[in-house]
């Protein structure tokens, strides 16, 4: 019975003038944006492995100089592109592409695709999540928003179940015979970026990545699944084509592009977050003063000193088998680490924070919970960013780390001049930084994950209900 | 074959359908007669089950619609005032679709020897029903009725806005479905063919079943007199 209504539909679906041309249009939208997504993340990830290699020879190739010299000097790491990134751009165009890693600074990655755009970018990139997030439920909108209402009032819905089906019956054959239509529509493009994920590495598809790719699918299928039904329950209750049309609109507006904003600003303003110059003043204050107001730097310095001279059992730093300089300032890179972790982590939390207002608002929002899932998925979320940013600095102190305890170890105090040999550059590991793990990921997203299945059941319900509807 | 004991039912304080005490056997067209929102869409709803009566029953075959709904849809076929259709479906594929709603798997041939029984020419069973009249998309639904075989046909004013040929083409189909035993029960507003094609004529008056004529006693022109009377 469902499978008769389910062809019906789809066959008037494929005859229909408005899936043509609308549905023509969405899957030009999502091949242009397929593959020029796909052509920017080639050269983006074309650029930065090649500015990561010569980052990587400068440093090999710098020459003899003194360690300090050496982690003054210092490197850059860049941050790679994530191999779906294509798909969903997340939030990578405003997120920092690479980090300058030298000693006593922790510096922020800068230099993104934002700053080189006009203003534009503002309004939002085409890409192929764009199209799949906000422009295929309004697709579905107005292939849906009549199903059940048109046949209302050409009386055809009465002659359908005077033939003996029931209501439910009728909106779940019309639900898998739109999906069966758009589906037309969603598999090329998927099946296109599959293609795509595999010249874009180069046929060495890891599991993980075949995972992400498909848990996106699934979270797009769930996301369509749910504007389909509900696009379908809402026909068959609204008075008119006209209201449904009009309540499936209000829906859109309100979950595609009211909340999310609304959240994000909601969350923005409870949990207030300093200012750059704020974060960099505290830091400031706690290296001079000492984390707790009470040390200050030159009295941390005596402490030091002194401890360091009992250990070797020597009365002045000029007695010392050690260079006292690089203890001094590896102790320095140690306490300054420590306090920027503090307020990068107290920063890190505020963000959280305030992305977590637009995360729970998934629970009532699907197009949240999808978009959360995709860049996650996607590894062009805040977090995939943040880590990038955490590995940066890990790999920034070790480097300072083993610079500073080769000074320590092959020259006096006060000599700056005696050359380390360049041998030393290599032993700093190639900078390699690995997007966090899928299970990382969907820890980050449960909210989002626990959405949809929650949607899925929302909807079943409420098109399995659908029995005491008025006919006309 | 349809019958109706006692089937009332209320909106609030309105009574839309009055204690309705109706039988129509095998073979017998009945017309029901009335001014608009006498009660005649309210009594087929109450047979087609769309309709909860607020009391007494309507049974279809001796099975009881309020219990059975799915049931007795297997018995009974209906056209509605204006069958709209699907314009994107050819009249083949309309009258196929609901013919295998109702578990009917018809092969092209007999779907198309339907459309011709029920007078649509040969010419238009392949094209799309959106260029049709509303006579002929109104013969696809006859069509669905016929293809149905059903032991009752129910009929809300399915000749308004008919041409005169139509109409008559109708009655004429309704009259050879009443000899094969098909129970019929029509509301319209056309008393001249009310006389013509039913056996049976009720009028009904806000709710009320008022007075049940047989038609070969009684000339039209009495009967729009009665009509005029009783409304």
């Amino acid at each position: 019975m469902k499978k008769i209504i389910a062809n019906k539909e789809y066959t008037t679906l494929l005859r229909d003038k408005r899936f043509k041309i609308m549905g023509g249009l969405i899957a030009s939208l999502l091949l242009v944006a397929l593959l020029g997504g796909f052509a920017s993340y080639r050269s983006l990830k074309k650029e930065r492995d090649l500015a990561q290699k010569e980052a990587r020879e400068t440093w090999l190739n710098q020459g003899e100089k003194n360690p300090h010299s050496a982690a003054h000097y210092g490197s850059f790491a860049f941050r790679p592109k994530s191999e779906m990134s294509f798909f969903d751009f997340g939030v990578d165009s405003f997120t920092g592409t690479n980090v300058y890693l030298e000693a006593h600074r922790q510096n922020n990655p800068k230099f993104s695709a934002a700053q080189d755009s006009s203003s534009l970018i503002r309004f939002g990139e085409m890409t192929v999540a764009f199209v799949l997030q906000l422009l295929m439920p309004l697709l579905i909108i107005f292939l849906c928003f009549n199903s059940i209402s048109q046949e209302k009032e050409d009386n055809t819905l009465k002659l359908m179940l005077s033939q003996g089906v029931s209501m439910s019956q009728i909106a779940w054959g019309k639900i898998q015979g739109f999906s069966k239509a758009l589906a037309w529509i969603i598999v090329p493009a998927l099946l296109l970026t599959f293609v795509l994920i595999l010249i874009g590495t180069e046929g060495s598809l890891s599991a993980d990545l075949l995972l992400r790719f498909a848990l996106t699918l699934l979270a797009y299928a769930i996301y369509f699944f749910v504007f389909i039904s509900l696009s379908v329950v809402i026909s068959a209750r609204a008075g008119s084509s006209r209201n449904a049309l009009l309540s499936l609109l209000g829906i859109w507006v309100l979950a595609c592009v009211i909340l999310p904003k609304a959240t994000t600003n909601i969350g923005a303003s409870i949990f207030k977050a300093p200012s750059n110059f704020e974060f960099r003043e505290a830091i400031h204050k706690d290296e001079e003063n000492g984390i707790d107001g009470h040390n200050p730097s030159d009295k941390r310095f005596e402490a030091l000193k002194k401890q360091v001279l009992t250990q070797y059992k020597v009365d002045s730093v000029e007695q010392l088998p050690v260079n006292f300089d690089a203890i001094a300032m590896q102790e320095g890179e140690k306490y300054s680490t420590m306090v920027y972790n503090k307020h990068f982590d107290r920063m890190e939390n505020i963000y959280q924070n305030q992305n977590s207002v637009a995360a729970y608002s998934a629970i009532l929002n699907p197009f949240m919970a999808v978009r959360n899932l995709s860049m996650g998925m996607a590894g062009s979320d805040y977090k995939t960013a943040l880590a990038f940013q955490k590995y940066a600095e890990k790999y920034r102190y070790e480097m300072v780390e083993t610079l500073n305890t080769h000074m320590r170890d092959f020259s006096k105090t006060g000599d700056w001049e005696k050359k380390a040999d360049a041998s030393i550059y290599a032993k700093i590991p190639d900078f390699d930084f690995k997007n966090p793990s899928i299970i990382s990921v969907l820890r980050q997203n449960w909210v989002a994950l626990l959405a949809l299945l929650i949607w899925i059941i929302l909807c079943v319900r409420m098109v399995s209900n659908l029995k005491n509807i008025s006919l006309s | 074959m349809l019958q109706a004991k006692n089937l009332t039912k209320t909106y609030g304080e309105q009574t839309a359908l009055n204690s309705l005490n109706l039988t129509i056997n095998e073979g017998e067209i009945f017309a029901l007669l009335g001014q608009n929102g006498a009660g005649k869409t309210t009594t087929i709803n109450c047979f087609l089950g769309f309709i909860q009566p607020s009391g007494g029953s309507a049974s279809i075959n001796g099975v009881s619609v309020a219990e059975n709904a799915l049931e007795t849809k297997k018995y009974l076929a209906y056209i509605p005032e204006t069958v709209m259709l699907y314009p994107n479906l050819t009249g083949i594929e309309n009258l196929e679709f609901f013919s295998s709603l109702a578990g009917f798997s018809y092969g092209k041939e007999e779907l198309s020897s339907f459309l011709s029984t029920a007078g649509l020419q040969k010419n238009a069973h392949n094209q799309r029903v959106g260029g049709y009249s509303k006579g002929m998309r109104q013969k696809v639904g006859i069509a669905i009725a016929i293809a149905k075989k059903a032991k009752a046909l129910l009929l809300d004013e399915p000749t308004s806005g008919l041409d005169p040929k139509a109409s008559n083409e109708f009655s004429e189909i309704l009259r050879e479905l009443a000899q094969n035993g098909t129970a019929v029960l029509m509301a319209t507003h056309d008393i001249f063919r009310a006389k013509e094609v039913a056996n049976r004529i009720g009028i009904m008056k806000e709710g009320n079943l008022v007075s049940v004529i047989d038609a070969k006693e009684i000339s039209a022109n009495e009967l729009e007199k009665l009509y005029l009377q009783t409304v």
